[in-house]
């Protein structure tokens, strides 16, 4: 593991993710910024229940598909904000 | 309330944006609407999120492409999606009406004429394990790389067909990144063959990343005529097997090897991002070679549509240049339908499309779709990720009688989740067009419908009154 | 030459294929023609609600015994088409609508329908995922859906396994008489029938022309959506008064949103586009009702034909003039009601009295047919 951010100039906020409060860096792109994090799982698919993760990072692909503060939201296309409640459970 | 155009740009890559320009400089009221925060399309992505970018060739012809565009009339709407696109004959008796949600909600443009520069998605042909985390397209560690300044990974391992392999690992290693292995499908020789055409119009940023990567990834292991057997992993990949393919991209029997990483960056070439043309129900046609299903265009990427044109690779993968100059011809035909003289300009950009054309083609033919390893997809192997419909089941589904891509789609899920078929469809109807041995164009696609991209009802809708809501006369008791 | 086969049926939607396989297994040699896959217009992309509340005050005792046979169609077709069984409701949200649903109810409660009138609390209490507002709910437990686009693969098994002879992808573009029976056209071979069925859905106008019979047939094109899997948000049907709302969570998490808002289409071309204005506004209906659905995303948005007659009854029964030839659509709801309906033809067919009448075109013809 895993993904890591090249150098930038960005403060840390927090987050929370399932209801845990981690530090993740303001603006990037959450999908990127959680895999830097370790949390590339974001989700499981709807009928076997596998783990997936970001793939396209184009927005097309909808495998980023997240809850943010209750809304589903695609990752890949989702800045980073301070106090953002993420959720990893997994889309139904 | 409803904005009003002359012309309507949706996407803001180098075709979207060259067309908005031409359009705008000889006086034409134009809306250009993208989806990222910044023009520049996905080969020239713009940094983000305090990423200072790589100040490389493609970097810096992004960073001229924004400046250009900002400094030119056109209205520029960026973090837009748009979800529904009407025209001429479907509502409406001429023009188009584009729908799209924004950070004030839902907003109405109207233009009758509308420019589709929307880009191509990428192809990554199924193998066990790519749904795995951590397994990613080609296109996506270039999003990575240029813009969101990020390495997928400490240990990758590279895969697929097409330049962008070659820059992607050049981009890898300039990041720091170990590259456990590089696994091109195409042979030397395919390489050497079109190496005339290639160095004939070669892009200068493509040159350029791919004299760079052959310094660079010199010490990588690179396997030619190889292809991804399988990726390994529980949560996420950790292991990816390669052996060797054909020349037409089937496994073949020989030593397969298997590389510990972190990472599995992988991409078969692209398929044209088509959605609004085909919602529009202009014409379209198969053609392997460059993407797939497009809109058919004439000389200034008119469709069959009144007033609709089609440029970049939505309109067939034909890459940044041919891009470029097709969104600038379309601008300037939309100046001249309103008066403008561009004749001569037109004459000039025609020439150099021709120009550009064997560069393109070359490029191509590397990244088109090759039957044989779509037909080697397993059985066990997940072909619409969205459904987790397997290869197994789209063949029961034939067996059952399905005969064309709409009767597949009903019988087994393939291609109803989020995505709508971009990520399977061209899979999906190959297998089919294969099975039944009948061609894509008797397979058929998937009907064209809204939304273009998923949106949130709560967004779509905003804030209403009950009493306002047009509902219709109640139906006979 | 074809051989004369006892029954040929033109149109392989819901009713076409009801008829063919009541008429098959009732002892008939069947050929059942359709110009695409089976069940892939209305019949395959209608919003599958089997509700009384939205149905005809008229069809209410056909569609109670349809109901029930899709309730038990896993027995008796042998195939799987999604059925679910749950409470329905009927909301009022103002004053009016509220008049509109006592009267409504009331006029479908005399012909059968077990539908209640309850209170905002008492709805709470069937529906919890209701938003605020409702006045009135017509509650009604004979209600549920069906998975619509899986009625083409159940149907399909069913016919083979009955051995009746499916041409699918045959656009039929004739139809005569002959001697001892009628001709179907296709590109290909033709099929024959000493009994026809004209179920084409939308397009029984032009086929009945053929016999120089005109049944004027209006068009509609319907609005649908489904959004994304999404946690349980409701466990009901849902509509609103006026029927100008469908509601209903599927078991895997998606839910279709109609009613029957118009979107731009044709006979000729099918449902063509959606209008985003009333797609707007048909998800608004929806989202008032149910507000957690503002969380889920529209994942795809289309727009399907239905058929409707003059009197917005159904074409049901014999074609006047043509022994031994029928009709059969224009059901309104007909998804709900026309598998009930394509029994009782099936059963006259065979020779059998039909259980409920039958609905002879003859009230619904412009002009008097010729001779053919």
């Amino acid at each position: 593991m895993t993904a890591r951010l090249l150098a930038r100039d960005a403060r840390l906020v927090e987050v929370t993710i399932d209801g845990v409060a981690q530090l993740l860096p303001d603006g990037v792109m959450l999908a990127t910024a959680l895999a830097a994090a370790g949390a590339l799982r974001l989700r499981a698919s709807p009928r076997s229940g596998a783990p997936r993760g970001a793939f396209c990072y184009m927005g097309a692909c909808q495998e980023c598909a997240i809850f943010v503060d209750g809304a589903l939201v695609q990752a890949c296309r989702t800045p980073v904000a301070a106090g953002m409640a993420i959720e990893l459970r997994g889309a139904p | 309330m409803t904005a009003r155009f002359d012309a309507i740009v949706i996407g803001a890559g180098p075709a979207g944006a060259e067309a908005a320009i031409a359009a705008a400089r000889h006086g034409r009221r134009v809306a250009v609407l993208d989806e990222q925060p910044a023009a520049g399309g996905q080969v020239w992505r713009a940094p983000v999120g305090g990423f200072a970018g790589k100040g490389d060739a493609d970097h810096r012809a992004g960073d001229d492409l924004r400046e250009r565009l900002a400094a030119s009339p056109a209205t520029t709407q960026f973090g837009r999606r748009v979800w529904s696109v009407v025209g001429p004959g479907l509502g409406r008796d001429t023009g188009f009406r584009v729908d799209a949600l924004g950070p004030d909600g839902n907003e109405s443009l109207e233009a009758p004429a509308l420019v589709v520069a929307t880009g191509a998605h990428e192809r990554v042909t199924p193998f066990p394990g790519w749904t795995l985390p951590g397994v990613i397209g080609l296109a996506a560690a270039t999003v990575l790389l240029k813009s969101h300044g990020a390495a997928p990974g400490a240990r990758v391992v590279v895969a697929g067909c097409g330049p962008l392999l070659a820059v992607v690992a050049a981009g890898l290693v300039a990041a720091g990144v170990e590259i456990a292995a590089i696994v091109d499908r195409a042979a030397r020789r395919d390489w050497a063959m079109r190496l005339p055409a290639l160095l004939g119009r070669p892009s200068l940023a493509l040159r350029g990343a791919m004299l760079a990567g052959r310094a660079r990834l010199a010490g990588a292991p690179f396997f030619a005529a190889h292809g991804v057997r399988r990726a390994e992993g529980e949560e996420a990949v950790r292991r990816v097997v390669i052996g060797p393919v054909d020349a037409q991209g089937a496994p073949i029997a020989g030593q397969e090897r298997a590389f510990d990483c972190d990472a599995l960056v992988v991409g078969h070439g692209l398929t044209t991002a088509c959605e609004v043309t085909r919602l529009m129900r202009a014409e379209h046609r198969y053609d392997r070679l460059r993407g797939g299903w497009m809109p058919v265009v004439d000389q200034a990427f008119r469709t069959t549509v009144e007033g609709l044109y089609a440029v970049g690779d939505g309109a067939g993968v034909r890459g940044q240049i041919m891009a470029s100059l097709a969104g600038r011809r379309a601008g300037l035909a939309i100046a001249a339908g309103q008066g403008a003289d561009v004749a001569q300009e037109c004459a000039r950009i025609d020439r150099a499309l021709v120009r550009a054309a064997p560069f393109s083609d070359a490029m191509a033919s590397l990244m088109a779709q090759r039957p044989a390893e779509v037909a080697a997809i397993a059985a066990g192997t997940v072909v619409c990720r969205c459904e987790d419909v397997t290869r197994g089941e789209i063949d029961a589904a034939i067996t059952d009688g399905a005969r064309d891509i709409d009767q597949l789609k009903h019988f087994t899920r393939c291609g109803m989740g989020p995505c709508q078929g971009r990520s399977c469809s061209d899979a999906a109807e190959e297998l089919m067009a294969a099975a039944l041995n009948v061609s894509r164009e008797t397979v058929g696609r998937w009907t064209g419908r809204p939304p273009l991209r998923p949106v949130a009802l709560g967004e779509m809708i905003g804030a209403f009154d009950y009493a306002d809501i047009p509902i219709p006369t109640p139906a006979p008791l | 030459m074809s051989a004369a086969r006892d029954l040929v049926v033109v149109g392989g939607g819901l009713h076409g294929c009801a008829t063919a396989l009541f008429a098959a297994r009732g002892g008939l040699s069947v050929t059942l023609v359709e110009r695409g896959a089976l069940c892939r217009e209305a019949s395959g992309v209608n919003a599958g609600t089997l509700t009384m509340q939205m149905t005809r005050v008229a069809l209410i005792p056909y569609a109670l015994r349809a109901h029930a046979m899709w309730a038990s169609a896993r027995d008796w077709l042998g195939h799987d088409v999604g059925v679910v069984v749950c409470d329905g409701l009927s909301l009022a949200f103002t004053e009016r609508e509220e008049e509109l649903l006592a009267f409504r109810a009331g006029k479908r409660r005399e012909a059968g329908a077990p539908i209640e009138l309850i209170g905002a609390a008492a709805a709470q209490t069937v529906e919890p995922g209701l938003g605020e507002g409702v006045r009135l709910a017509g509650h009604c437990k004979v209600d549920g859906y069906a998975n619509a686009y899986l009625t083409g693969l159940a149907f399909r098994r069913a016919l083979v396994e009955a051995g009746v002879e499916l041409r699918e992808h045959a656009e039929a573009i004739g139809i005569e008489r002959e001697a001892g029976g009628y001709v179907v056209k296709t590109r290909a071979a033709p099929a024959r029938g000493r009994r026809l069925v004209i179920a084409g859905g939308v397009w029984i106008e032009p086929m009945l022309a053929w016999l120089g019979v005109a049944l004027p047939i209006k068009v509609l094109v319907n609005q649908l959506a489904v959004t994304e899997r999404q946690r349980p948000v409701m466990r009901t049907v849902i509509g609103i008064a006026s029927g100008l709302l469908s509601l209903k969570q599927y078991p895997h998490g998606t839910t279709v949103i109609g009613g029957g808002w118009q979107g731009v289409g044709d006979r000729a071309r099918g449902g063509l586009a959606l209008r985003p204005e009333r797609l707007i506004g048909n998800i608004r209906l929806a989202c008032h009702a149910i507000p957690a659905l503002k969380q889920a995303r529209l994942a795809r948005a289309w727009a399907g034909l239905e058929a409707e007659t003059a009197d917005a009854l159904p074409a049901v029964g014999p074609i006047p003039g043509h022994p031994d030839a029928y009709v059969c659509g224009s059901v309104h709801s007909g998804y709900t009601s026309g598998l009930y309906i394509a029994r009782l033809l099936a059963d006259r067919i065979l020779g059998r009295e039909p259980e409920l009448p039958l609905f002879p075109i003859d009230r619904l013809l412009a002009q008097p047919q010729r001779a053919a």
